[in-house]
This record gives C-alpha cells, structure tokens and sequence, in this order.
C-alpha cells in the first residue's frame, strides 16, 4: 500500500469533530453517542487534525501509556516543538508553557513532589474550618435579601480566596484574579470584549510575577514559597517558568471548582426532591453524589496530547507528532462503564469517571476541589434548603470546549438571618489567621487545623 | 493474593485508598499510599484489583 493509503486506512474513522462551537454544547448527548457507536476513537481535520478518543476504555488507555504521549509545550522551540495541552494551539505571540501540565515527566514529577505536602488529603482537611469562614459570610451577604447568584458571590469566591491563601497571596487580592482567571475561559477568541481580557490576564501574570519576587525576598509559607526553593532537573527553575506554574494553579483552582458548585447547585434547584434527599441523607449519600456531579458535568472536558512515538494503543496505530484530543467528559458518558450515562444517580457506585484527568497529568488539586465542592454545597443546603435558580438569568459559558462553565446562576429563597461579619471583614480576620498560624505552611510543618475565632 | 505499593512509583493520587479503603492506607504529608498488609483478605481482591487497575501511575503491585 501506498503512504498515502496507508494514512487513509489509519485515518478511515473520520468525523468532523470541533468541541469549540455552541452545537457541540447543545447536542453534547448525541454526538457523544454516536463516536461510542461509531468510532470511540476518530480522526478529524478540524484545528489542524488531530485524533479524537471518547470511549472510556480507549480514553483511559491512552491517558495511561505515558511512554507515547507528551504534554509539552515547546514555546522556544528547544525540543521537538510540540504543542502542549491546548488543541487548537494559542496564536504563537501568546503562547507561554502551562506550567507542569504542560511537562514531561521528569520535570513534571519534580514539581508535584514539591508541592503534594500542601494538597494531600490531611493537608487540605487542615483548611476546612477556613473554608467554612469564607463560605458563611459569602451566604450571610445575601441571606437577608433573600436572593443570591451562586457563581458571582458564592462559587466564584470561596475557591479563589482559598486557592491565594494556599499559594500565600493577600485573600484581598482575590478580585485582582476573579475575573481573567473566569473570562479568558468564556470569552471567545474574537470576541470585542478578547482585548480588554487579555490585559486582565497580563495583568494577573504581573502580579504573580510580583508575589514571586515578594516571597524570595521576604519568605512567607505557601506554594509560591515551595516553588521558590523547588528544584526541578537538579536546578531552580526560571521565573517564567515559576509564572506559568503559578498560573496554572490560578486556572485549576478557581473555574473549575465553580463550574461542578454552579451546575450541581443548578441540578439540585430542578431537582427538588433530589435536594432533600441529600441533605437529609448527607452522611452517606455526599460522597458518591459528589463524584456524580463530577462525572456528568466534567467541569474540565479533555486534554490535548503529542503523540511522542510511532505506537499501537487501543487498536489505532498512531505517529509521532500528531496530535490527540483525551475527552474526560465524553468517557465519562460511555455506556459501556456508566449504566442510564445520561442521567444523574447520586448514589452510583463504582464511579470511576474521569474528571480530574487520567494517568500521570492527573489533577494535583482533586482533594482541594472535592473539600470546597462539599462544604459550599452543604452550607446551602443548611441555610437556605428552599431556593430556585432563575432559569431566565441563568448564563451558562456559550462553549464548553475548555471548562464546562457558568457565568451566572442568580436564584431566590426565603431570606434568613446573619451569622457573623461582611466578607471583607471576614478576609481581614482570615488574613491574619493566614499570618498569625502560618496556615499554610506544607502539612509537615503545621498538622493542626486552622482555627477561626468564630 | 498480595499487594505492594511501589513508592518509587506512587504520586499521591489516592484513587486506591477511596476504591480500597481497608487494604490502603494514606501518608499524611504527601498523600502517598502503601498497603495495610501485604495479604490481601479475600473479601477485598475485587477492590484490590479494581485499584491496581486504576492507579494512575501504575504503582500497585499484585502477585
């Protein structure tokens, strides 16, 4: 067979696959479904070509054969040029490497050594007290009004104050991040409003860039400080390196927390029966609910790949070079793993869905995520167990070919009464938990848990 | 059956210790895993499998 057949015969599953639109958004279900049936893995020559797998035994074998797959992201050309994580690629003037998520192994592992003492399972746990700060007097804004919109003041808040407090960033900050970290995910790339995002966005790199500098010179504990003094390849690592690290806990830390609180609070509002069998239930049914809501709403739906040499992975023969979209979100819908996929069972069993990612990459934060997740969504079922979303007011992101996301989920309830202090006030206090307790400090340090006043 | 988790390997993602939480036990400091025992009572070789089939990092160790 000619070369070119035999790319054909590769290639003869072909679709036309592009996640970035509002039809793929809208008619999620069916496309899904029919790749599964179809071809679980396809080729598509959209966004230059590139290898779409969305059977959840093909996504997990892929994810897994990390000898033939590169997340690097090869800004200065150094290496073999690859593109990172990101399909289609950023224009080449904004290209920056997305921190180790955009690594090889072993740079990758190096930099998840040195942070896993401030993400563990017991060094997050550490923080719950805190978070339930945060989360009480975000709801104590609202609760006398008797309205609330859970993505501006509940869900886009509590993740970023906690992400800045664990990086060892002044809370107040939090707003300085807020926006470029939510809107350079929905806002599309031609979009009239792309110019002002990105000054937002180089201005959030800037103040990183500033934190970093702070912190070698006057040392205060956190992951900035972890990073500070983390060898990677046996030397410290570049600031712009350090910049894209930071940035890259920034993005996992704030967008997709809110988007699984959003779209589960939004569930719940639909679902009121649902609601209270939860909170009534809570003790035994809030784990395996979370992973459900993880797994239906995949607040992060995939990941680019390299393919780093020629290789034969689930029955598809690959080539170096070419590029492969891991769908997290159209795995976790395959009937083959998850019976009804479609539909949402808070007490599913065995959910082994693949939200947080697959294989070496695999989330860093999923401990934090799951924490902030269950104490937002509890807090509300406490305090106001009556409330309905407004559908009318409801924006859901246009696309979801990066994060599964919500702009907004304005909702009433009947109002109730304070508990303690306004949010700034409630900062300041935390703010000096954060410095007085050294709160974060890596577990090895500090064991304890943070202590409120309140 | 017996298990070993490889801590050369391990990263700390603590799949296992949710799908098998008698037969894994968690470091508090970096989230590393290591099993409870080296035998795996035979109530817990379906769990024990379905964890060494889903480590990320393919650090469980069965023989």
């Amino acid at each position: 067979m000619s070369e070119a057949g035999a790319d054909d015969d590769r290639k003869k599953h072909r679709v036309h696959f592009d996640r970035h639109t509002p039809e793929y958004r809208d008619q999620f279900e069916e496309i899904t479904h029919d790749l599964h049936a179809k071809c679980p893995i396809a080729w598509t020559d959209t966004h230059g070509g590139h290898w779409v797998a969305s059977g959840n035994r093909e996504v997990f074998e892929l994810a897994r054969a990390a000898e033939f797959l590169s997340n690097d992201h090869d800004v200065k050309g150094e290496r073999r040029g690859y593109k990172g994580i990101t399909i289609p690629s950023p224009p080449r003037s904004r290209e920056q490497q997305g921190g180790f998520l955009e690594m090889d192994p072993p740079g990758q592992r190096h930099y998840r050594q040195a942070l896993n003492p401030y993400l563990s399972p017991a060094a997050v746990a550490r923080w719950i007290p805190f978070v339930d700060e945060v989360v009480r007097a975000c709801l104590d804004e609202k609760i006398e009004e008797g309205r609330i919109d859970f993505v501006d003041d509940l869900a886009n808040v509590v993740p970023a104050v906690l992400t800045l407090a664990m990086l060892g960033i002044p809370l107040k900050d939090w707003t300085v991040y807020n926006e470029p970290a939510h809107a350079s995910v929905y806002t599309p790339p031609h979009s009239p409003d792309m110019a002002r995002v990105l000054e937002l966005s180089r201005n959030m790199g800037r103040s990183l860039y500033r934190s970093l500098l702070e912190i070698r010179e006057h040392p205060r504990p956190g992951l900035v400080d972890a990073l500070v003094h983390a060898e990677i390849h046996g030397r410290r690592p570049s600031d712009e390196e350090l910049v894209g690290v930071l940035a890259l806990l920034v993005g996992g830390g704030f967008d997709t927390t809110t988007a699984l609180t959003a779209h589960a609070l939004e569930w719940l509002s639909q679902h009121p029966g649902e609601r209270d069998r939860l909170s009534r239930e809570r003790d035994t049914l809030l784990d395996s609910a979370t992973e459900e809501f993880l797994r239906f709403f995949t607040p992060a739906p995939g990941d680019g790949r390299t393919i780093s040499a020629d290789c034969e992975i689930a029955g598809q023969r690959f080539e170096e070079g070419e590029r492969l979209w891991l769908s997290w979100a159209m795995a976790n819908r395959d009937p083959a793993v998850f019976p009804d996929p479609d539909r949402v069972h808070l007490d599913r069993k065995g959910n082994r869905h693949s939200s947080f990612g697959l294989g070496i990459h695999r989330c860093i934060g999923s401990n934090v995520a799951r924490t902030v997740f269950k104490r937002m969504v509890t807090a509300v079922l406490d305090r106001i167990p009556d409330y309905r979303c407004d559908p009318d007011g409801t924006v859901h992101y246009e696309t979801i070919g990066v994060i599964q996301g919500m702009r907004h989920l304005p909702a009433a309830f009947t109002p109730g009464r304070r508990l303690g202090p306004s949010l700034d006030e409630t900062l300041e206090t935390l703010q000096k938990a954060c410095d007085e307790q050294r709160l974060a400090e890596p577990v090895t340090t500090r064991p304890g848990r943070a202590k409120t006043e309140r | 059956m017996k298990v070993r988790v490889d801590p050369e390997r391990c990263q700390g993602h603590t799949l296992c210790a949710m799908i098998a939480p008698k037969a894994f036990q968690l470091d508090d400091i970096d989230g590393h895993s290591s099993a409870v025992g080296e035998e795996v009572p035979a109530d817990q070789e379906e769990q024990v499998r379905e964890a060494a089939h889903s480590c990320p990092e393919r650090a469980i160790q069965l023989f």
